[in-house]
């Protein structure tokens, strides 16, 4: 089976449109950072998370009052499981006082319907800062490193090209999660660890594909004058196509697995992976390689490529 | 050809040897799932005597299950060096406090090096560090060398002590590790009473016997406090007597936390017959209050105020906690306990802990008794009066006993960390993340689930887009979460939730380097090479792309678990375990495959889709 059979899309044609397009995904993603923020979840902001189950269904409009009533303060919504409410709250003293309150406050206030606190999460506002900065030194070290990586394997334009992609990817997931941030239910979209864990996974896959192009471009130009540059770019994006959609499709596989069964505890992971495999799938064919060239236009030396086979 | 056989023979090796370490996890769940089906508690008992080795056997190899699939605690705590550098100093004036409140404020949000801190505040102010630390010769790196050292003992120490109080307490395999220069990290699997637990790590059981002042000091004492605080309530609060003031304390519980600043004459009341007590719900404001520097100053020398650590009642069920003025300078202190007991006491059935201590302990005790009879002497634990008792006579046999527990397993709870002794520092917990057993389970299901699905959908997709060299590429990802999850059981590594999203996504990238060398392939057919030479050329020229994207993958992997914690590295870990294997199983297994399939012409050119 084939998806594509011999395409002859004239990319770097038309990259001026592919330039807007993602122009206005970062525009509006970083609008949107500014104007509405990230939701934060506990990892990086500090306080409570509590899961509480109940043996029957229960409406959490009235767990929400009873828990306001008792002096718990914050928010409780829909778990994404059946008959649970997750209760967020800014508590950070002792976890026994928490849950103690919960268990007291629903066990008079609902008698028919017993609730069992499933799992506590407490943290504390100094290691939720502490989280936050080794997230941002984690990323900036998978980007510098690949920096280095991709300038060492084919030339520093290729390298830089490839990270402005990952950071694109990156900004535009971000922007989303700001968009779409406390709109579900069923996934709360709030930026913790698991999502950063997401983000560097993007940063090393966003390159994947665009490396695959790279090496493509890199093998024909070998010996090619500078004024044919265009065609060999706009063969070689055409020639590796279908491989770079069957690698993410493949990959998009499993995440949308993931998705539908792992869990609530994994769906945020899950949707920041969807996202970015798709914008890093668009943005190694539209923004990677088109900046080369671009680059390389303005540029006067010839590409010096090392490696390759 | 002989390079084939090299590598039929490292396939194979890694095939059993994958099998071999995962054996003993199939071997722990068909005894579970065997003990589980006897009808009767007997039969599973006796099945289990019979087999008992085995069963131990298959446990202790068999892949571990993390916290989070498990149910148990994780916990992150800190231990307050700053109060241990405190300990060390000497000469403590208004200055060393005010530079040390402000370090310790501006070092609460980092995990950074608490003694560089400290260096850096004292030369701000131009202080050397000698007036106040070991010997006044001492240049400023020596002292700084030594409270390092002193500083890194201590977290040592603390996580042997923690170590030894949980092994006391009995939970299976538990995992503690020091992170950076002040942090603990504990992970502890099918924990169920979280707060015996937590009772167990926080209390810094430093036991002390001191001895209590008379109570005519303790009222002057209060007297002095409440004038000093606001003169006009003074009186009021002076004319307080217990029945007044308990039925208020009932009215405005309520309220309590949210009228925090409140005046400590207040919540201080005197009873008839001369005990000091605030009642229930004042108890933390007081706490906070009383080792204040301005109330410090109001009591005579080397004295302090403490509460009690349990309220006692009254006849209408309020409680109220005792105050006591005792001596700041210790009698004697729990390095001398040798051994302690929980048991009932002989009167009643109230819990008490039994305490015989050593040589020098025992005569010290006797002269410290011996000379203060018809005296209290307060034994205090992390700063909380137990009991007063009175001492009625020379005790020569170095016992003592603590009274005044609530129950039973609070008792056994101090028999364990009096054992172990004392920490070094007070320590505090940062994080904590605990999760029930039942949510464990739900866990482990989706996660089962989300494998299964994963691996048919890959599966089928590669089969039904590249037909029989799909196939190849099945096989070649089946030997690759072999090889993850024997990796995973044979280092002992857990499995958690993450992790298993970690071997789902592995499956869907284990075959891009497949994909990557069949879309090649097909290139090459189409240029029409044979199939032989298509295969070699498909291999060859894939390969950088597949190296270099492995390369990225994994150090983006490797950075995840560099500053990820916890359940995130469990993510990282398979990540990286299913990259690193998928460089050998996508591109040297399938290519033996291939190789054979060629050389018994079971391949066509149709073999690619």
């Amino acid at each position: 089976m084939r998806v594509f059979k011999k395409t002859n899309f004239n990319f770097i044609k038309h990259r001026g449109i592919a330039y807007i397009i993602s122009c206005l995904l970062l525009v509006s993603g970083i609008v949107s950072l500014v104007t509405r923020g990230l939701n934060y979840g506990i990892d990086f902001k500090g306080g409570s998370e509590v899961v509480i189950r109940f043996d029957k269904p229960v409406d959490v409009g009235a767990v929400r009052a009873i828990l306001g009533s008792a002096g718990v303060n914050g928010s409780v919504k829909q778990y994404g499981m059946d008959r649970a409410v997750l209760l967020r709250t800014d508590f950070h003293g002792e976890t026994t006082n928490l849950k103690a309150l919960i268990s007291n406050s629903l066990a008079t206030r609902i008698a028919g319907n017993p609730a069992q606190i499933l799992s506590i999460q407490a943290v504390g506002p100094s290691i939720a800062a502490d989280m936050k900065l080794s997230a941002i030194k984690a990323l900036a070290a998978a980007l510098i490193g690949i920096l280095l990586y991709v300038s060492v394997r084919f030339e520093f334009k290729f390298a830089a090209a490839g990270v402005v992609a990952i950071f694109h990817d990156v900004l535009t997931v971000l922007g989303l999660f700001s968009l779409l941030g406390g709109i579900f239910d069923f996934m709360p979209l709030e930026v913790d660890q698991s999502i950063i864990a997401a983000f560097l996974t993007i940063a090393g896959y966003s390159i994947t594909d665009t490396v695959v192009v790279y090496d493509r471009i890199r093998e024909r130009l070998r010996g090619q004058k500078p004024s044919d540059y265009e065609r060999i770019f706009n063969e070689s994006m055409n020639q590796t196509l279908s491989r770079t959609i069957i690698t993410s499709g493949t990959v998009m596989i499993s995440v949308l697995i993931l998705f539908i069964f792992a869990g609530p505890a994994i769906r945020g992971f899950a949707f920041a992976m969807c996202a970015g495999i798709l914008i890093g799938t668009y943005s190694s064919i539209f923004v990677a390689a088109p900046l080369v060239f671009d680059w390389q236009k303005r540029s006067n030396s010839p590409i010096k490529l090392r490696g390759g086979s | 050809m002989k390079n084939n056989s090299f590598k039929l023979i490292l396939i194979a090796v890694a095939a059993l040897v994958s099998v071999w370490s995962i054996w003993p996890t199939y071997r722990d769940y068909a005894f579970t799932k065997k003990l589980g089906s006897f009808h009767s508690s007997e039969d599973s008992l006796k099945y289990a005597l019979d087999h008992r080795s085995e069963i131990e056997h298959a446990k202790e190899k068999s892949l571990k299950l993390g916290l989070d699939l498990k149910g148990g605690m994780h916990l992150v705590m800190e231990v307050d060096l700053f109060d241990l550098i405190e300990q060390k100093a000497w000469n403590k004036d208004a200055n060393f406090h005010r530079i040390m409140a402000s370090v310790r404020n501006s070092a609460g949000s980092s995990n950074d090096n608490v003694v560089d801190l400290l260096a850096a505040g004292f030369k701000k102010e131009n202080i050397r560090l000698s007036r106040y630390f070991y010997d006044i010769r001492n240049t400023d790196q020596e002292i700084v060398d030594k409270l390092n050292k002193e500083s890194q003992d201590a977290l040592v120490r603390a996580k042997e002590i923690i170590r030894n109080r949980i092994d006391q307490y009995g939970v299976a395999e538990p995992v503690i590790q020091t992170q950076g220069s002040r942090r603990l990290i504990i992970e502890l699997s099918g924990v169920t009473d979280e707060v015996r637990v937590r009772r167990l790590l926080k209390g810094t059981a430093k036991l002390e016997f001191r001895l209590v002042k008379e109570p005519e000091m303790l009222l002057r004492a209060i007297e002095r406090i409440n004038s000093a605080q606001v003169q006009p309530t003074a009186q009021a609060a002076q004319a307080d007597s217990a029945a007044v003031a308990a039925p208020v304390a009932g009215n405005t519980a309520p309220s309590a936390k949210a009228a925090a600043p409140r005046k400590l004459s207040d919540v201080i009341g005197v009873m008839q017959n001369g005990l000091v007590f605030t009642p229930d719900y004042a108890r933390d404001y007081v706490a906070s209050r009383l080792g204040s520097e301005e109330l410090r100053a109001l009591l005579p020398q080397d004295t302090e105020l403490l509460l009690a650590a349990k309220p006692l009642q009254t006849e209408k069920g309020e409680k109220y906690y005792p105050i006591y003025l005792v001596q700041k300078t210790p009698e004697l202190t729990g390095g001398v306990i040798t051994e302690a007991k929980a048991t009932f006491g002989a009167d009643n059935a109230q819990p008490e802990v039994l305490m015989s201590m050593n040589e020098e302990g025992t005569s010290k005790w006797a002269r410290i008794t011996g000379a203060n009879i018809g005296k209290q002497i307060a034994i205090v634990l992390d700063g909380s009066v137990y009991s007063a008792p009175v001492v009625q006579s020379r005790i020569p046999s170095g016992n003592s006993v603590i009274n005044g527990i609530s129950g039973l397993d609070e008792a056994k709870d101090l028999e364990i960390i009096l054992k172990a002794g004392a920490l070094p520092a007070p320590v505090r917990i940062l994080e904590e993340r605990t999760v029930g057993p039942s949510l464990g389970s739900d866990y482990i299901r989706a996660g089962l689930f989300s494998m299964l699905w994963g691996f048919a959908a890959v599966a089928v997709f590669m089969i039904v887009y590249y037909h029989k060299a799909g196939i190849a590429a099945d096989l070649a990802l089946v030997l690759n979460i072999l090889i993850v999850v024997s990796v995973l059981a044979g280092f002992s590594a857990s499995l958690t939730l993450p992790g298993i999203a970690g071997i789902v996504l592995t499956m869907g990238m284990a075959v891009d380097a497949n994909v990557l060398i069949y879309e090649r392939i097909r290139e090459e057919l189409d240029e029409g090479k044979n199939l032989r030479m298509a295969v070699d050329a498909g291999y060859n020229r894939a390969f950088s792309s597949i190296l270099d994207s492995h390369v990225t993958t994994l150090s983006a992997a490797f950075l995840l678990y560099v500053y990820g914690i916890g359940p995130i590295q469990g993510f990282a870990v398979t990540l990286m375990i299913g990259t690193g294997a998928s460089l050998f199983t996508a591109v040297v297994v399938t290519r033996v495959i291939f190789d054979l399939m060629l050389g018994g012409k079971f391949m066509t050119d149709k073999s690619f889709g």
